[in-house]
C-alpha cells in the first residue's frame, strides 16, 4: 500500500509545471586550471595581516572543460570558493553565450527540513527507554519550524517533543532546491551538443596578501640587504582549493564600493525552535522551564595575532629558485609567481618578492618641535633609516606596503633591531624607516617665553653615544606667526633643523614664532 | 472546492492512511508540490519593492465564499492587495496570522478533553486517560476523571493528544477573500499586491584597454529574491528609478534623504532618450523570457553589451581646505567616458556597481577597482575613480599663512606632483573649501592657469613628465 503511495506522488511532482521545462543540468565539479590574483584589504595598518581575519579578497579565474546538449541546459560549477561573489562572476567561452546566471542560497538545514516538508507527510518515531524497541508513526506536519512543530497522527494534534518521550522525525527525501552550500549556475543554449572549455572568473572574499620584509644591516653599518616575502593566505574554507594555480597579487588601492560581506552572504539558516506549552509544575512555582536557548553561532576562530615566523638566514645567503616578477597593471602593481602553485584551503604562503643587496642607507634621529607642550622632559628620538628608491642608490623598484623587520649582522648571527612596517614607495621616492625610538639620542625643549608679540623656545639636543648623531628636528608652521630660527632648512614641505650631535656632546638652538 | 485540506478532511485521510488520491496530494502547496501560482508578472522596483501580479484559474461557487490565497509573498504588504474575477464581488479582505504552536494549541484547549497517555518508566507499559484541560497558565492544569493534576508534575513521559487542529491557526499567515459570485465555476482570478524583499540593481563588467583608450562593457541586471517564495515562471519587468516609500512603516527603513543626493561620479547630465521603453520618467528593463525567480535566489540577466567604446584614462586629486601633508599622496585614477549615442554607450544605465578589469601582460584581465553607478541618462559625461595610483602622487603644502588685517587672510599653497610612470600624465588638482561658512576666497597668483569649477573649488589641468615632477604654487586671499 505504501509503497503505491509514493509512486503515485512521484509521478505527479515529475507532472508539475516546474519540472516539465526543466532543462539538463551539467555539473561542472572541479577546474582544470586555475589563477588566483590576491589584493589587499586596505583598510588595515601597513603591517602584516592576522591570518584569523583575512578581509583582502581575490580575482579568481578558473578553466573548466564541460560537455554541452544541444538546445537549453543549465551549467552548475561547483567546487567554487566560499567567499565567491556570485554576482562579480562572468563566464566565457559558451558558444550560446550566458542567458541568465543564479545563485540559489536555499541550505539544507534542520529547520529548512521541516519547513519544506510542511504539509507533508514524515514518520514520528519513538524509542522505548526500557526496551530500546522503536515504534513508528505516519504523521502530517501541521506547523514548524519557527514556534515548535505540531503533527498530525492517526491518533490525532500532538506536539514533537512535549511529552518527554524519545522520538524523532524521519523524512523520506530532502524537499526540492536544497543544497548542502549556495550554488552557482547559468543558463546556457548551444546550438549543437559540443565540449567546451570555459572560463569562470569570479571575485571572492577571504584572502589577503602583504609584504614581508626583511631588512639586514651589514656589519659596517652602511649598506642593507633587502629581501621581500609575497605573503600570501587563503582563510576559505572547503571550496577552496587551487592545486598548481597561477598566483599573482596586485599591489595598490583599487576602490571597492559595495559590501563585500553582504555580497558573499553565505545562505540564511533559519534555526529551529522546538518550543513546548507552558511546563511549570507544582514545584517550579509556575516558572515555566525554558528550553535551552539554541547553541550560539560557533565563534570564529580566535583571532590570534599570528607572529609571521622571520627565518633567520644564515650568514651563506639564501637562495631563491623563484622570484616574482613585477608588471605594471594600469596604476597598480602586478606580482606574478613564476611557477605554478598550490592555494590550499586555511592556508599561507610564502613566495620570494623582492631582492636587493648593498643598498646604502643613511641613519638619523627624527623629531618635532610640539609647540602646544608646555613641559620641558626630554623626548626619545625616533632612529630612522633613510634610502632613496633610485636604480644609483640600489633600488629603484616599486616597494609594496607591508612589514618589516630590520636585523643587524654581529658576527655570524643576525639581532632584531627593530619591528615595523613599509608604506607603498613608489620609484624615485625616498623611503624613511621609522626603526624604533632611541634612549640615548633625546629632545629637550623649553618654553623660554610665551608672550603676546612672540613665542620663544629652546632645543637641546642630546648624545650619549659613542659617534656622531644626525638629528632632523621638524619645526611647524603656526597660523598667524612667522617662524625665525638660525639655519632652517626645507623637509618634507615644512621647515627643519638638521644638525650632527657630537659624540657624548649637545646641540642648541634657539625658536621664535613672532606674530604677524 | 476548497484550496485546502480542511482539518476534518485532512484528518479522515490520516486516519485512513494510505488513502491518499493523486488528486488530493496535488492540492498541498508547500516545498515539493505544484505552487498555487498562475500566471504571474512581477514589476521590481530598486528599492527593495516589488508589484506582484497573479492571474489563477480558481473555481468560485456561487454565493458568498472564502477564497484564500496560498503561495503569495511571505512578506507580503496585506493591505495592498487587490482581488478581481468575474462575477464576484468582494464581500472583505482577511489576513490572519494566528500561527499554530504547541502552546497555542494548548491554549485553544482550555475548557476540552484531551487524551493523556502515560508510559510507565519501568515497563514502558501506556495507560491512557480523557482529561480536561481547565488552565494553560505558567503550566498545565488537567482534571482527570475527579482528580485535579498538574500535566508531567512528576517529570515523568505523558504524551498529549488533541482531538484536531482548532479552526483559525494556521501553519503560515494566509491571506483570503470573502466574495459574493453570481455563478459557480472556474474562471481566471487575478490578485495583485506590493511586496517588500525583491530588488534589483545593475551590474557592469568594464574591460578598459588604455593603450586603444576603449572601453567594453557588459551590463547585467542583478534580481535579488529575500521574500521568502518562489515566483514560478514569472513575466518579470525591472523599473529603473526610485518610488519614494516614506509612508512605509519598516524596522529597517533608511534614512531618506529630503532630496536626493548629488551623483559624484556623473560630470554632465545627459540630454538624450534612449530607445528603451519608458513609464513616466522611469526606464524599463522587461526580461526577455519568462523566468522561476527561486526563493532565496540571486539572479543576474544581461542587459547591455557594447565593444570599443572610446574612453580616457585620467588622474585627480582633491584638496581639502589647508590641508598639508608631509609626505606625497596618491591621485585617483579616473576612468572617463560617455554614455551618449554618438561615441558613447549610447544607453541609459541604471544605478549599479560597475567593476573595471584590465588585461595584464599575459592577456588575462584582472580587477583594477569598482565604483558605483547612479542612475544615468542617456548622453552623460561619466569620471569613475578606480582607486589609487601607485606611482602618481601629489604633496600639498600650506608654505604660509599671513594675517593682512583683521578679515583678511593670505594663504600660500604649494603642490609637489610627481609622476613615477614611463609616460606623461595630466592631474587635475583641485582645491576645494574656497567657500566655508561667511569666507569668501579667491586666487590671487598662481604658476599655472587655473579653472575656477564653482564657488567652492578650483581646479588645474596640470602636464607631469615621464618619470617627473611638476610644482603648481597658488596664493588665496581669504575675506571673513
Amino acid at each position: 500500500m505504501k509503497p503505491r503511495f509514493w509512486l503515485a506522488l512521484m509521478a505527479l511532482m515529475g507532472a508539475t509545471p516546474s519540472m516539465a521545462r526543466a532543462q539538463p543540468v551539467v555539473l561542472s565539479e572541479a577546474p582544470l586550471s586555475s589563477s588566483v590574483t590576491v589584493y589587499r584589504d586596505d583598510n588595515r595598518q601597513q603591517g602584516r595581516f592576522n591570518i584569523g581575519w583575512l578581509r583582502g579578497y581575490a580575482l579568481i579565474s578558473e578553466k573548466r572543460r564541460i560537455s554541452l546538449p544541444a538546445g537549453e541546459a543549465v551549467v552548475r560549477f561547483e567546487g567554487v570558493a566560499d567567499g565567491m561573489i556570485a554576482v562579480s562572476a562572468v563566464v566565457t567561452g559558451l558558444p550560446g553565450g550566458v542567458e541568465e546566471k543564479n545563485r540559489d542560497a536555499r541550505l539544507l538545514s534542520p529547520a529548512s527540513l521541516l519547513d519544506g516538508s510542511l504539509g507533508n507527510r514524515v514518520h514520528i518515531r519513538r524509542t522505548d527507554r526500557v526496551t530500546g524497541r522503536t515504534s513508528e508513526t505516519d504523521a502530517i506536519l501541521r506547523s514548524g519550524p519557527d514556534d515548535g512543530v505540531v503533527l498530525e497522527t492517526p491518533d490525532g494534534v500532538e506536539a514533537l517533543r512535549c511529552s518527554g518521550l524519545p522520538e524523532r522525525l524521519v523524512y523520506d527525501g530532502v524537499p526540492e532546491g536544497l543544497s548542502a552550500r549556495p550554488s552557482f549556475s547559468i543558463h546556457t543554449r548551444s546550438p549543437q551538443a559540443t565540449e567546451v572549455e570555459v572560463t569562470l572568473t569570479y571575485l571572492a572574499t577571504g584572502f589577503d596578501w602583504g609584504a614581508s620584509y626583511v631588512a639586514t644591516i651589514a656589519e659596517d653599518g652602511r649598506t642593507l640587504d633587502l629581501f621581500a616575502w609575497l605573503t600570501v593566505a587563503n582563510g576559505n574554507g572547503n571550496g577552496a582549493t587551487f592545486p598548481s594555480a597561477h598566483l599573482l597579487a596586485v599591489a595598490g588601492k583599487p576602490s571597492r564600493t559595495s559590501d563585500f560581506d553582504a555580497l558573499v552572504a553565505r545562505g540564511s539558516s533559519p534555526m529551529l525552535r522546538l518550543s513546548c506549552w507552558p511546563m511549570g509544575s507544582t514545584s517550579t512555582g509556575g516558572a515555566p522551564p525554558a528550553p535551552p536557548p539554541p547553541p550560539p553561532p560557533a565563534p570564529m576562530a580566535a583571532a590570534a595575532p599570528m607572529e609571521l615566523a622571520v627565518t633567520a638566514r644564515r650568514m651563506d645567503k639564501a637562495m631563491y629558485d623563484a622570484v616574482a616578477v613585477q608588471e605594471d597593471l594600469g596604476d597598480l602593481k602586478l606580482y606574478r609567481v613564476p611557477v605554478p602553485v598550490d592555494v590550499v584551503p586555511n592556508g599561507q604562503k610564502q613566495v620570494a618578492m623582492i631582492q636587493r643587496e648593498n643598498v646604502p642607507f643613511t641613519t638619523f634621529y627624527a623629531g618635532r618641535l610640539e609647540p602646544g607642550d608646555p613641559g620641558d622632559a626630554s623626548r626619545p628620538l625616533v632612529r630612522t633609516l633613510r634610502m632613496q628608491n633610485k636604480e644609483q642608490d640600489g633600488l629603484g623598484l616599486p616597494l609594496p606596503s607591508g612589514g618589516l623587520a630590520v636585523m643587524r649582522q654581529r658576527g655570524g648571527d643576525e639581532l632584531l633591531l627593530a619591528d615595523t612596517a613599509m608604506k607603498d614607495r613608489a620609484i624615485g621616492e625616498k623611503v624613511e624607516i621609522a626603526a624604533g625610538f632611541s634612549d640615548q639620542v633625546r629632545l629637550t625643549q623649553t618654553l623660554l617665553r610665551d608672550g603676546d608679540k612672540e613665542k620663544r623656545y629652546r632645543l637641546v639636543l642630546s648624545n650619549a653615544t659613542a659617534g656622531k648623531a644626525a638629528a632632523e628636528i621638524a619645526l611647524p608652521r603656526l597660523d598667524g606667526y612667522d617662524l625665525k630660527a638660525m639655519g632652517m632648512k626645507d623637509k618634507d614641505g615644512g621647515k627643519a633643523w638638521l644638525v650632527a650631535v657630537p659624540a657624548h656632546g649637545e646641540a642648541r638652538l634657539e625658536i621664535v614664532y613672532r606674530r604677524q | 472546492m476548497p484550496l485546502h485540506f480542511t482539518t476534518a478532511a485532512m484528518s479522515a485521510l490520516a486516519l485512513l492512511g494510505m488513502g491518499l488520491t493523486g488528486g488530493a496530494a496535488a492540492q498541498t502547496t508547500d516545498a515539493g508540490a505544484p505552487s498555487a501560482q498562475g500566471d504571474v508578472s512581477v514589476t521590481i522596483y530598486n528599492d527593495n519593492l516589488a508589484l506582484v501580479q497573479d492571474v489563477r484559474q480558481l473555481n468560485i461557487a456561487n454565493g458568498i465564499s472564502r477564497i484564500e490565497f496560498p503561495d503569495v509573498s511571505a512578506q507580503i504588504r496585506p493591505e495592498t492587495l487587490s482581488f478581481s474575477a468575474p462575477g464576484a464581488a468582494i464581500i472583505e479582505q482577511n489576513f490572519d496570522y494566528d500561527l499554530l504552536s504547541p502552546s497555542k494549541l494548548m491554549e485553544k484547549a482550555v475548557g476540552q478533553v484531551v487524551t493523556i497517555v502515560r508510559t510507565n518508566p519501568a515497563t514502558g507499559a501506556e495507560t491512557r486517560e480523557q482529561a480536561k484541560v481547565l488552565a494553560v497558565n505558567g503550566g498545565v492544569v488537567l482534571q482527570i476523571g475527579s482528580r485535579i493534576e498538574v500535566l508531567r508534575d512528576d517529570g515523568l513521559p505523558v504524551r498529549v493528544i488533541f482531538d484536531k487542529v482548532p479552526a483559525n491557526l494556521r501553519a503560515r499567515p494566509t491571506l483570503s477573500v470573502r466574495v459574493n459570485s453570481d455563478r459557480a465555476g472556474t474562471r481566471p482570478a487575478s490578485i495583485r499586491y506590493l511586496t517588500p524583499g525583491l530588488g534589483w540593481s545593475a551590474d557592469y563588467v568594464a574591460l578598459f584597454d588604455a593603450g586603444k583608450g576603449t572601453v567594453d562593457v557588459q551590463g547585467w541586471v542583478t534580481l535579488t529574491n529575500d521574500s521568502g517564495t518562489t515566483y514560478s515562471n514569472a513575466n518579470t519587468l525591472l523599473v529603473a528609478g526610485s518610488v519614494g516609500q516614506n509612508a512605509q512603516p519598516s524596522y529597517n527603513r533608511r534614512m531618506i534623504s529630503p532630496r536626493p543626493a548629488p551623483s559624484r561620479t556623473l560630470v554632465s547630465p545627459g540630454t538624450e532618450t534612449s530607445g528603451r521603453e519608458q513609464l513616466g520618467d522611469f526606464y524599463l528593463y522587461p526580461l526577455a523570457a519568462r523566468t522561476t525567480i527561486a526563493s532565496n535566489q540571486t539572479k543576474q540577466v544581461s542587459f547591455l553589451d557594447v565593444q570599443g567604446v572610446p574612453a580616457q584614462a585620467g588622474y585627480e586629486y582633491a584638496n581639502g581646505w589647508l590641508a598639508s601633508s608631509d609626505e606625497a599622496q596618491s591621485a585617483n585614477s579616473v576612468v572617463r567616458f560617455s554614455t551618449s549615442a554618438s561615441g558613447g554607450l549610447g544607453d541609459a544605465l541604471p544605478a549599479g556597481t560597475i567593476r573595471f578589469y584590465q588585461r595584464d601582460a599575459s592577456g588575462s584581465p584582472q580587477f583594477t577597482g569598482e565604483n558605483q553607478l547612479d542612475h544615468t541618462p542617456m548622453g552623460s559625461q561619466l569620471s569613475l575613480s578606480t582607486g589609487k595610483a601607485f606611482d602618481v602622487k601629489v604633496q600639498p603644502v600650506v608654505e604660509q599663512r599671513q594675517k593682512l588685517s583683521d578679515t583678511r587672510w593670505r594663504t600660500t599653497m604649494r603642490y609637489e606632483l610627481t609622476n613615477a610612470r614611463p609616460d606623461a600624465v595630466t592631474i587635475d588638482l583641485v582645491q576645494q573649501g574656497l567657500d566655508f561658512a561667511w569666507a569668501d576666497t579667491r586666487v590671487a597668483a598662481e604658476s599655472l592657469k587655473s579653472e575656477r569649477r564653482n564657488a567652492d573649488a578650483v581646479v588645474w589641468h596640470v602636464p607631469v613628465p615621464a618619470n617627473g615632477r611638476t610644482t603648481v604654487t597658488a596664493t588665496f586671499e581669504t575675506r571673513y
